[in-house]
């Protein structure tokens, strides 16, 4: 019953979420907006990213310590923090990017709704890092996924476009069907939904592993859809080179980005024994399921198709597509780890990947404005028609491989430092491997930028100032951060803390 | 056998039975129409455990929206009516290891359900549970209500979105 301690902690969270709510109310107001002003082209954009500058500024001035907020549906604590911001870093680029986006624009396209899902679908994904119930993690998964539905197939005249979205529809409902299953076997076995309690069940009585084996692989494979782990990927090429390039660049980091949070955070608070948590650096295990394999078998599978598909796509989204399949793969590597290195790893690799991706995606939007679609062959020669776009895609190219002086080698260098430092040396190995594998298609692009077509009429692209605006705000920090990373790993060191649970 | 058992499989059979009906029938009326069973054997099974929020909701939002919604969907769309729903296009290669996987699937199942050490709770002794769910949806689940909401407008707007005209 409600009672004067309920009002206060409701008050108590209701502050710790004010982030979210302005998200909702710009989410709210766009669409106020959206129904007066019809036919105003960056209207509804401006309004968008004035509400996510004020999330995130509200974002960053939180407090860091950690709580559990509406009744431990919620936590509250750095490392959720830590996703957040990164998923509002990502949406700020994402509708500069749509601004500039040609495709999107094309045939006076009203673009309101696009705006506004974008700002419904980052509420999702921040419920989603911060979700501490299997209850709000399916509510969040669905918000997020029905927002990334839509815009997926946002330009619905065109036909890849809606067959993408289709697929990804009917794909989502699956996975998120066998998610809700393995859930309401979690509930049958330890009778509660919230991370702590399935913790403190877990330790206190015996638990079948049988039945717990298949509940967990049914909920990683619902969070692996999202993340798009090997085999639940099926739906990541189409859907990438169907939906428009903004939007692929958007599921590509931030989607993930709120999978992994939220693998990370089921993983750990429920699966391992928080009554011995003395020492920060390790984390054992309840229970007989190794769930470590289980993440090292998806983390071999996912890089090592990513990678090996990715080698013979002839488009570029689609290439892309594979190679964030590959990334997935090298970031459950640092989840495989399971302790807090293999976490801080994870987080570094999700911010360096979030600036180099994104900038991959945005110099391929670029292109694609001139050209027209996203063909390799068009890329013939582009090296000598815009060089300024080609030197940048090369900063962002050679970070994806992973090679220094760029942020990217830094990505990987935690990653596998925390792999090799936990003693899975074969898993070093094959990410090692499959490294070397990826330099071969990221090579063949540069290859075609510059090698190819020296003959063409050398008539040179002009580009919008914003454009080059925004690709140096991502190439810069992609340099920066390969040199000086000590800021970066200072955040992600004092953001590993997750909440346990009161 | 009670009273109560007698009730349970005759909902259990007519739930199988109707969803039998739904998968393999060729016309899309009938499917259409054993849907409804299938969603009103549901619904007892929920009386039956006590559920009786959940039972009125899926009658409610079940049986009164989304199935009429399915009919009339159906009704109003000239051509659907009468067209064969292909139901057999697999090669036989594909029947059997569908067959197969399904087998597995049944026999898992039978096993985690026989097999596990369940948390059950006693059967409660209250008249309605709709007091307790309404309590409970605006304190400790709160924020899910809240989310719920944002969730059905995304997917209003997106419904929207779909089913508008080519602007221009």
């Amino acid at each position: 019953m409600i009672d004067e301690i309920f009002l206060s902690q409701l008050k108590q969270s209701v502050d710790l979420f004010l982030p979210e709510t302005i998200l909702v109310a710009t989410f709210i107001i766009a669409l106020i907006f959206d129904l007066i002003y019809k036919n105003s082209r960056y209207l509804i954009a401006v309004i968008s990213i004035i509400g996510l500058v004020f999330s995130g500024i509200f974002l960053v001035n939180q407090s860091t310590s950690s709580a559990a907020i509406f009744s431990g549906m919620l936590s509250f604590d750095p490392f959720g923090n830590f996703f957040k911001i990164l998923i509002l870093l990502t949406t700020i680029i994402i509708v500069l990017m749509s601004v500039f986006s040609k495709e999107l624009y094309e045939g006076g396209r009203k673009t309101g709704e696009y705006y506004i899902l974008i700002v419904g679908m980052t509420f999702g994904m921040f419920l989603l890092a911060v979700a501490n119930n299997l209850i709000i993690v399916y509510l969040a998964i669905e918000t997020m996924s029905i927002s990334s539905y839509i815009l997926a197939g946002y330009t619905k005249e065109i036909k890849r476009a809606s067959e993408a979205s289709l697929k990804y529809v009917i794909f989502g409902a699956v996975s998120s069907g066998m998610m809700i299953y393995g859930i309401s076997l979690i509930y049958g076995l330890t009778g509660s939904l919230t991370f702590d309690a399935i913790n403190s069940a877990m330790i206190s009585s015996d638990i079948s592993g049988l039945t717990l084996l298949i509940a967990g692989l049914m909920i990683i494979a619902g969070i692996g859809y999202k993340i798009s782990a090997v085999p639940f990927h099926f739906w990541t090429p189409d859907v990438y080179e169907g939906a428009p390039i903004t939007i692929t660049a958007y599921l590509s980091v931030a989607s993930k980005a709120a999978g992994f949070a939220v693998l990370i955070r089921f993983l750990k608070v429920s699966f391992f024994d928080s009554t011995n948590y003395a020492n920060d650096e390790i984390w054992t295990l309840i229970g007989t399921i190794d769930w470590q394999i289980v993440i090292a078998i998806l983390s071999v599978l996912t890089m090592t198709l990513g990678n090996l598909v990715a080698l013979w796509q002839t488009n570029m989204k689609r290439l892309l597509a594979y190679s964030s399949i590959a990334h997935a793969g090298y970031i459950l590597m640092g989840v495989v780890v399971m302790t807090d290195i293999g976490v801080t790893s994870v987080l570094i690799y999700f911010f360096v990947y979030m600036i180099m991706n994104l900038g991959a995606f945005l110099v391929v939007m670029i292109i694609a404005n001139k050209t027209g679609n996203e063909d390799i062959q068009k890329y013939n020669g582009i090296g000598h028609k815009a060089p300024f776009v080609s030197a940048c895609m090369v900063i962002f190219l050679i970070s994806l491989t992973g090679l220094p002086p760029t942020a990217g080698f830094i990505g990987k260098w935690a990653v596998f430092t925390a792999v090799l430092k936990s003693e899975y040396i074969w898993l070093a190995v094959v990410g090692v491997l499959n490294s070397v594998v990826s330099l071969y298609y990221y090579v063949k692009i540069f290859r075609n930028m510059y090698i190819r077509n020296f003959e063409d009429d050398s008539e040179i692209y002009e580009f919008s100032p914003g454009t080059y605006i925004l690709l140096i705000i991502l190439a810069v920090p992609t340099l920066i951060f390969g040199i000086y990373f000590t800021p970066l790993l200072d955040w992600a060191e004092s953001s590993v803390k997750i909440f346990l649970g009161v | 056998m009670s009273l109560i058992d007698i009730a349970f499989y005759f909902f259990a059979i007519l739930i199988i039975a109707s969803a039998y009906i739904v998968v393999t029938s060729k016309n899309i009326m009938y499917s259409a129409f054993a849907l409804l069973f299938t969603f009103f054997g549901v619904a007892g099974i929920y009386v039956l455990l006590n559920a009786d929020f959940l039972a009125i909701t899926q009658i409610v939002i079940y049986i009164g929206g989304i199935l009429v919604l399915i009919i009339f969907g159906v009704m109003l769309t000239n051509r659907i009516t009468g067209v064969d729903i292909k139901t057999g296009t697999m090669s036989k290669f594909q029947i059997w290891m569908t067959a197969i996987l399904c087998v597995i699937a049944a026999i898992g199942l039978i096993l985690i359900f026989t097999q596990t050490n369940w948390n059950t709770a006693l059967s409660p002794t209250k008249a309605s549970t709709i007091e307790d769910i309404g309590t409970l949806l605006l304190t400790d689940y709160l924020i899910g209500f809240e989310i719920a909401s944002v969730l059905l407008l995304i997917a209003i707007i997106g419904a929207a979105l779909i089913a508008r005209r080519k602007t221009n």
